[in-house]
C-alpha cells in the first residue's frame, strides 16, 4: 500500500501541473494580481525610497498571505462533487489526494512567491540579508499555506457559496505564519535570534499536515 | 466621560447585547415553530 | 412530526437571576484604589472572556466527538457553542475597548491578548459562515467538525506567535497601569459571582440554541418531505428513477 500511496500522490501532483500548463491561472491571473498589488501599494502611500524599503517585506508577506489564498480559491471553486466521486470511485486514497493536491499547491505558492518577490526586491529596494534564512522561510511559507488551503478547499467545496469561503478560513489560520515570516526577516536584519520563529512555522506545518491526513477520509465520505 | 458613564456604557453593551441576542433565538425559535405548524 | 421539540422556559428565568444577583454585586463592591468606579467594568469583561474561550475549548471538544461517534448531538453543541462564543468573544473585545478608552486613552492597544482574541473571533465567525452554507446534517457536521478541529488546535500556535511578536519585537509603546490589584473579598465575589452567572447564561442559551437546530433541522425535514409545485400546480417537478 505505500507504494501505492506515493504512486497516488504522484498522479494527484501530475493532474494539477498539467491542467496548470493547460489553464494557466496561476501564472496568468493571480502572480501578475500580486504583482500589480505591490505597485499600488506605494501609489497610495507615497514613494518615499526610506519608507517603503522599511515597510516592503511586511507589504511582501501580506500580499503572499491574501493573493496566495486564490489557489485555494480556484481549487476549490474547481473541484466539484461529481469529480470528487470519481476519485473515490477509481480508489483514490484520501489521504494521497491531500498529499498531492497540497504538493502541487505548495509549487505554485514557491513560484508565485519568487516572482512576486523579485518584484517587491525591485520596487521597494529589500535586502536580502541571510538569503539562506529567507529560501527557507518561503518554503515553509509557502508548504503551510499550501496545507491550510488545501484543507480548507476541501472543507468548504461543494458547498454553495464555498470557493468565496476560503480566504475568510484562512487568513486568520495563517496569522503563525505571517508573524513567522515577517519576523525572521527583521531578525535577520537586526541579527537577533530567528530559531523559535522558524521552529513556529515547523510547527504549523506539521500540525496541519497532521490534521489534513487524518481527516482526509471523513471529509470525502461526505 | 465620567467614570461612572463609562461603567453605565460598558453595562448597556453587556445587558443589552445580551438581551438583544436572547431576543434573536426567540424570534428564530418562533419562526421555525410556526413554519414546522404551517407545513403539518 | 409527532415528537415535539420541548418548549423549556427555566433558561430564561435562569439568566435573569444570576445576572440580577450578578449586577448587584458589582454595583456594591467598592472602587477600586488606582482605577476607581472603572474596575467595575472588570466584572462584565472578565466573564464575558472566560466564556468565550469555554465556548470554542466545548466547540473543538464536540467536533471531536462528532467525528468519532457520527453522533450529531455533538455537532449541535459544537454549533450552538461556536455561535454563543462568536457572541461573547465580541462583547469581550468591545467591553475591554470601553475599558481601555478612559484607562489608557486609546481604544485599542496591539496587546498580545487583545490581538489574539480578535483573531480568534475571525476564526469562529469563519465556522459559523461555513455552516450557515450547507444545509445538508451530515455533511455540515463533518465539515464543521474538521474546522472546529482545526480552528482549536491552531489557536495555540496563533496564541505564541502574537505573544512572541509583542514580547520579542517592540515592547508595548503604552504605559500601562497595573490591572486592578484585588484588595477587597467584596470585589473578589463580585467577580467570581460574575464568571458564574456569566456561566448559568451559557448554559441557558445553550440550551435554547440547541432547541432551536433541532427545530430548524426539523423544518429542512418537513420542507424535503413535501412536494411543492415547481412553477404552478400545472408544471410537476421531474423525479429520479421515474420511467
Amino acid at each position: 500500500m505505500t507504494t501505492g500511496f506515493w504512486h497516488q500522490v504522484r498522479a494527484v501532483i501530475d493532474r494539477d501541473l498539467l491542467r496548470e500548463r493547460r489553464q494557466g491561472d496561476m501564472l496568468w491571473i493571480t502572480i501578475p494580481f500580486g504583482a500589480i498589488a505591490l505597485l499600488l501599494i506605494p501609489l497610495a502611500i507615497g514613494t518615499d525610497a526610506v519608507l517603503l524599503r522599511e515597510i516592503g517585506p511586511g507589504m511582501y508577506w501580506v500580499i503572499v498571505m491574501l493573493f496566495g489564498v486564490l489557489v485555494a480559491v480556484s481549487r476549490a471553486s474547481r473541484e466539484t462533487l461529481p469529480q470528487q466521486d470519481a476519485s473515490a470511485l477509481l480508489g483514490l486514497d484520501p489521504a494521497a489526494g491531500f498529499v498531492g493536491r497540497t504538493a502541487s499547491s505548495a509549487v505554485f505558492l514557491l513560484i508565485f512567491e519568487v516572482v512576486v518577490g523579485v518584484v517587491a526586491v525591485g520596487l521597494y529596494d529589500i535586502s536580502l540579508i541571510g538569503i539562506g534564512w529567507l529560501v527557507t522561510t518561503m518554503l515553509l511559507v509557502a508548504i503551510g499555506l499550501a496545507l491550510l488551503g488545501t484543507l480548507t478547499a476541501a472543507i468548504v467545496n461543494s458547498s454553495t457559496a464555498g470557493a468565496a469561503l476560503v480566504p475568510l478560513l484562512v487568513a486568520p489560520l495563517s496569522v503563525p505564519l505571517l508573524l513567522g515570516a515577517t519576523q525572521t526577516y527583521d531578525g535577520l536584519q537586526g541579527g537577533y535570534s530567528i530559531l523559535s520563529w522558524v521552529l513556529l512555522m515547523v510547527a504549523v506545518v506539521l500540525v496541519v499536515s497532521i490534521i489534513g491526513v487524518l481527516t482526509a477520509r471523513p471529509l470525502q465520505e461526505t | 466621560m465620567s467614570d461612572w458613564g463609562w461603567v453605565t456604557f460598558a453595562y448597556g453593551v453587556a445587558y443589552g447585547s445580551l438581551a438583544l441576542y436572547a431576543l434573536s433565538i426567540v424570534l428564530r425559535i418562533r419562526t421555525a415553530r410556526r413554519e414546522i405548524g404551517d407545513n403539518e | 412530526m409527532q415528537s415535539q421539540v420541548r418548549i423549556r422556559r427555566w433558561p430564561w428565568v435562569a439568566i435573569a437571576l444570576s445576572l440580577a444577583v450578578a449586577f448587584t454585586l458589582s454595583m456594591i463592591s467598592p472602587a477600586d484604589s488606582v482605577q476607581g468606579d472603572l474596575v467595575r467594568i472588570m466584572y462584565v469583561h472578565v466573564p464575558a472572556a472566560w466564556l468565550a474561550y469555554t465556548a470554542f475549548f466545548v466547540t473543538f471538544v464536540g467536533s471531536v466527538a462528532y467525528l468519532v461517534t457520527k453522533n450529531l448531538r455533538w455537532d449541535r453543541i459544537a454549533a450552538a457553542s461556536a455561535e454563543i462564543g462568536v457572541y461573547f468573544t465580541g462583547l469581550a473585545l468591545s467591553l475591554g475597548m470601553i475599558w481601555a478608552k478612559p484607562t489608557w486613552g486609546v481604544w485599542w492597544t496591539w496587546d498580545a491578548r487583545l490581538t489574539f482574541t480578535f483573531i480568534m473571533f475571525f476564526v469562529y465567525l469563519g465556522y459559523l459562515a461555513l455552516r450557515r452554507t450547507t444545509d445538508d446534517p451530515i455533511a455540515r457536521a463533518s465539515r464543521s467538525s474538521v474546522l472546529g478541529i482545526l480552528g482549536a488546535i491552531q489557536i495555540p500556535l496563533v496564541h505564541f506567535s502574537v505573544l512572541w511578536w509583542r514580547t520579542l519585537h517592540q515592547p508595548p509603546s503604552l504605559i500601562r497601569p497595573d490591572g486592578p490589584a484585588i484588595q477587597d473579598s467584596l470585589m473578589l465575589a463580585a467577580l467570581i459571582v460574575g464568571v458564574l452567572a456569566f456561566t448559568i447564561v451559557y448554559v441557558a442559551l445553550m440550551v435554547k440554541r440547541i432547541e432551536l437546530i433541532h427545530l430548524e433541522e426539523k423544518r429542512l425535514a418537513v420542507e424535503q418531505s413535501i412536494r411543492r409545485p415547481v412553477a404552478g400546480e400545472a408544471v410537476t417537478a421531474p423525479e429520479l428513477g421515474a420511467s
